[in-house]
This record gives C-alpha cells, sequence and structure tokens, in this order.
C-alpha cells in the first residue's frame, strides 16, 4: 500500500504523466468524483452542520459558555468532522468501481502494470484528493457562513470579533495540519482501496461483491490519520 | 451511492461516454477551488493579524501560567492586542509579548494598568484598563508589569477567612454569649414597656422610678398654674404683666416728651450759631478798622513831625565844632 502511494506520489509529480490522454482522464475522474457529488454533500453536510451548530450554541448559551460556542463549533465542525466526512463520503461514492473485475484482471500480474496504473491510479489519485480538498473547503466555508449568521445573526457588526475568532483558531500549525489532513485523506481514500484491490489480484483471492475492497484497511488509515491529527494538535 | 456503470474508472467500451464540456467543468472546478482556497488563506492572515502595522508591549508578571500564545489582550471588552511570545527573563519573571494594532494603541496611555485574571472556569484573561484618556500615548516597547489576580489562589485565603467567620459565628451564637445576654436584656426590657408605666418604666429600670418622675411631672405643673396666675393674673386683677404694659405706655409718653424738648435745644443752638456767624462777622470788620485808624494815627505823627520841624520853637539840632 505505501508502494504504491509512493508510486503514485512520484508519478504525480512527474510532468510526463500528464500528457493529453491522461489529461482527460483526470477531468473525467475530477468531474465524477467532485462535480457531481459536491452540490450533494454540501448540502447534507450543511444541514448536518445546522444541527451541530444550533446544539453547540444551545448547550453553550444554556451553560453561559457563549463565548466559547464559536471557536467549538469552528474546531470541531470546519478541522475535523467536515474533513473526515467527505473523505468518507469520496471513499463510498467511488467504492463500487473496485469491484470492477477489469481492473482486477489490469493487475493480476506480479508486477504493478505502470503504464495502467499512470492511466488509472494517477488521475484517479489526483482526483479523488482534490475531491477530498474540494468537499472539505466548500463545506467548511458554508459552515463558517452558518456559524456566524447562527451567533451573531444577519449583521455585519460580528464580523471583527468572528474574525479574531476564527484567526485565533486557525493558527499556522493548525491550518497547516488541516490542509496535511485533508491531502492525506484524499491520498488515502484513492490508494488504499486500488492496493487492496491489486493485493487480491496477486492473491487470486475472489473479492466479495458486497463489501469494499479495502473498506477496513481504509477506515483504519482514515482514523489514524484523524487520531494522529489530534494527538499532535492537542497532546 | 454510485453504481458500476457510474464510474469512470476502468473505462471500457460499455461505459456509456462522458457529458458535454467534462474538460470545462473540470477545469472551472479546478479554477473555482483554487480561488476558495486563496481566499481562505488570505482571509486567515487577515484574521491573524498579518497585514496589520503593530507596537510591541511587554508586560511582566511573576506567573505566566494560562497565558497562551494567541490569546488577547482586552480592553473595555474588546481585543485590541495578541500575545505573541512568552519568555522567561533572567531574573525569573515572565515576559509576556503583546503585539497591539496601531489602530488600537491609542487606548493604552502611560498610566495604563493591566491585569492577568484567572478564573476557576474558563480561561486567563489579560485586561488594561486606562482611567485617563488625556495621558500621553503608551510608546511602543513599553515594559508593564501586570497585576495579577488569582481566584485559585484566593481560595484557601478564602477557606481561612470562612473559617475564622464560622468560629466567631459561633462564638456569637453560644448560650453564654454576649448575643444571648442581650437578647435576655431585650426581653427584659420589652417587659418592662408593656408593664404599668410602659416606655418609662422600660427607660427608667422601675416602676418606682417612673412612679417618682410622674410625681416630679405633677409638681411642676402646680408650679406653672401658680406662676400663670401671678404673671397674668386671675380674673378680675392686674397681673405682673398688665402693670408692666401700663409702665411701657407711660414710657412711651415720657420718650415723646423728651423728643420735643430736644428739638426746643434745636432750636436755641440753631439760633446761637447764627450769632457765632455775626460775630466773626464783626470781628472781621474791626480788624479793617483797626488798620484805617493805624493809618490816621500814622499821618498825625507825621503831620506833628512836620509842625516841629517848621515851627519857631523847634529845636535847634546843629552842632557846631569850635
Amino acid at each position: 500500500m505505501l508502494h504504491l502511494a509512493g508510486i503514485a506520489l512520484v508519478m504525480g509529480l512527474s510532468p510526463s504523466t500528464y500528457h493529453r490522454a491522461n489529461r482527460n482522464t483526470t477531468y473525467r475522474y475530477i468531474y465524477t468524483s467532485t462535480w457531481q457529488i459536491l452540490p450533494w454533500f454540501t448540502l447534507l453536510s450543511t444541514l448536518l452542520s445546522l444541527v451541530l451548530i444550533r446544539i453547540v450554541l444551545v448547550t453553550a448559551l444554556s451553560y453561559g459558555l457563549s463565548r466559547y460556542a464559536l471557536e467549538m463549533m469552528v474546531r470541531v465542525l470546519v478541522l475535523e468532522l467536515i474533513p473526515l466526512s467527505a473523505a468518507l463520503f469520496v471513499a463510498l461514492r467511488a467504492g463500487a468501481a473496485f469491484n470492477s473485475p477489469q481492473l482486477l484482471a489490469s493487475q493480476s500480474t506480479a508486477a504493478p502494470d505502470i503504464s495502467r496504473l499512470q492511466q488509472d491510479l494517477v488521475p484517479r489519485t489526483i482526483a479523488c484528493a482534490f475531491s477530498v480538498l474540494s468537499l472539505a473547503t466548500v463545506s467548511g466555508v458554508i459552515v463558517l457562513l452558518l456559524a456566524y449568521i447562527n451567533v451573531y445573526g444577519i449583521s455585519p457588526w460580528g464580523l471583527p470579533d468572528y474574525t479574531r475568532t476564527v484567526g485565533r483558531v486557525f493558527d499556522p500549525a493548525v491550518t497547516l495540519g488541516f490542509a496535511l489532513k485533508t491531502l492525506l485523506f484524499g491520498l488515502a481514500v484513492a490508494v488504499v482501496p486500488t492496493a487492496a484491490v491489486i493485493d487480491a489480484a496477486r492473491r487470486n483471492i475472489t473479492l466479495s461483491s458486497t463489501l469494499q475492497p479495502g473498506a477496513t484497511r481504509l477506515l483504519f488509515v482514515l482514523v489514524l490519520i484523524e487520531v494522529g491529527g489530534l494527538a499532535v494538535k492537542y497532546i | 451511492m454510485a453504481t458500476a456503470p457510474d464510474s469512470p474508472l476502468v473505462p471500457s467500451p460499455s461505459v456509456p461516454p462522458p457529458p458535454a464540456h467534462v474538460e470545462f467543468k473540470a477545469l472551472l472546478l479546478l479554477v473555482l477551488m483554487a480561488a476558495l482556497v486563496c481566499s481562505f488563506v488570505l482571509y486567515v492572515m487577515y484574521a491573524r493579524g498579518v497585514f496589520e502595522s503593530t507596537q510591541r508591549l511587554v508586560l511582566i508578571s511573576d506567573d505566566s501560567e494560562g497565558v497562551l500564545v494567541g490569546m488577547d489582550l482586552t480592553f473595555s471588552g474588546f481585543p485590541i492586542g495578541r500575545v505573541q511570545r512568552i519568555d522567561l527573563a533572567p531574573d525569573g519573571k515572565a515576559r509576556i509579548l503583546i503585539d497591539v494594532p496601531r489602530k488600537d494603541a491609542n487606548w493604552l496611555r502611560t498610566t495604563s494598568v493591566f491585569t492577568l485574571e484567572r478564573g476557576l472556569v474558563g480561561d486567563t484573561r489579560i485586561r488594561a484598563f486606562t482611567g485617563v484618556l488625556d495621558d500621553p500615548l503608551l510608546p511602543p516597547d513599553s515594559e508593564r508589569t501586570v497585576l495579577r489576580g488569582d481566584t485559585a489562589a484566593e481560595i484557601p485565603r478564602l477557606v481561612a477567612t470562612a473559617r475564622e467567620l464560622l468560629s466567631n459565628l459561633q462564638a456569637i451564637t453560644a448560650a453564654d454569649s454576649s448575643l444571648n445576654t442581650s437578647l435576655a436584656n431585650m426581653q427584659t426590657m420589652t417587659g418592662r414597656l408593656t408593664g404599668q408605666y410602659g416606655v418609662l418604666g422600660g427607660a427608667l429600670g422601675s416602676d418606682e422610678n417612673a412612679k417618682k418622675i410622674i410625681a416630679t411631672l405633677d409638681r411642676v405643673n402646680a408650679l406653672l398654674a401658680k406662676a400663670d396666675q401671678r404673671v397674668f393674673g386671675q380674673p378680675g386683677q392686674r397681673g405682673v404683666m398688665d402693670d408692666a404694659q401700663a409702665a411701657i405706655v407711660q414710657l412711651n409718653g415720657v420718650l415723646s416728651d423728651a423728643r420735643n424738648s430736644l428739638k426746643k435745644v434745636d432750636a436755641v443752638l440753631a439760633e446761637a450759631q447764627a450769632v457765632g456767624s455775626n460775630a466773626r462777622i464783626a470781628s472781621n470788620d474791626l480788624g479793617a478798622l483797626r488798620a484805617e485808624v493805624d493809618a490816621s494815627l500814622r499821618k498825625v505823627t507825621q503831620l506833628v513831625d512836620e509842625i516841629n520841624r517848621k515851627w519857631p520853637f523847634a529845636r535847634n539840632t546843629e552842632l557846631k565844632l569850635p
């Protein structure tokens, strides 16, 4: 899995990968993995975030801790829940493709087919990472807007205080960690299931049609990244 | 979720052709996301004050516990500065370096006071208080000692004070305490107040004393009645006040007579004044008359001398030498 991730990264950073055919493939993947699901994911995350924001706000107000509510919303929703849910959403959205027999057949040899990887893996990795990043960014921005409206109402007078709170939350370490975590989520969503498929093909293991290959491993990796990020940030 | 035919992962002849303008939509997404990410990064930089011009303020404290990098310095509840660094000075004191935006620095004056407050719940707060806003502005890189208010540190003192207070309260409410004695005395006093002589008995201590006071009051009343009779008289008789009133009437008559006499004396004095003025005028005339008499006498003397010189009986005053 790590070997495959390394190959994907190297090929992704290599300019020779981006010839016209690969670019078109990448555009198609981006279209499929982001354009088609962005509105629905945004709508879903907006509704869920609205519910969570109201719960946090009402609870904080009832305990007289309203000055911490906004910071808590930003920290919990924008920094933690939204990227994780975006990664899970992208993983589930693309999961059915891993059961494709063509992919299994193409990777049944002992060594990974570099040209096949270049055609499929790199565009797919880029598209998945971009998809996770896009979903997380758009939903994060919407959550920030919703949090402002819920706390201050539709008024511009809370903007300085709100800006200051956002600035306090997004210190350089946290911002860098947020970006890195989102990129790792995207990479994991793209690489882990592919590695599982290739591994199964090599070992001649018949994959269950109802279970996404590498789902458990992907979930473990996502949780590991999330917990690692939390540990680095708060411990 | 998506189904296998929707997936673009494995291009195959059975896969339907891609929708129109896939490349344009993908590029649009890329551009929009890049713009969104750049905008967010710029907003966060603005929120963290990267584009603000600031001045440095150094707060010195014995203990910087609870102070974090990035926390606010507030003035009247508004954040006007942000902690940038916390150092340990060579003298063992904590140096809290705060960046204050120049647009907010006008709230800080040379007489401003800074406090570091730590409550039981919530984070530590650094506050600035400016009493006189007309004082000179706080110069950049100023160092000020911060006053600490630590609730956790106050708890042991509070407990000690509460214990002392409770022991005092216990001493006050004891059976032989001053308060109980006072309450017993109060009860005795209220018992007297409800007795025959009421407040008087309570104030004087016993009914006998109250009885004496009442007897004294009766005697004073009798004395006042007698004095009234002597001063104002009984019906049909003249009292002291009536005699005094008649004397005052007579005194008024005497005073009017004296006023008339004084008027006459005034007239006499006026006449004497006129006589005096006449005498002064006469004295002035006498002087002139004397001068004329003197002149006449000098003329007569000269005439006699002249006659003597020309008269045959005049003496020969010529001296002849031998």
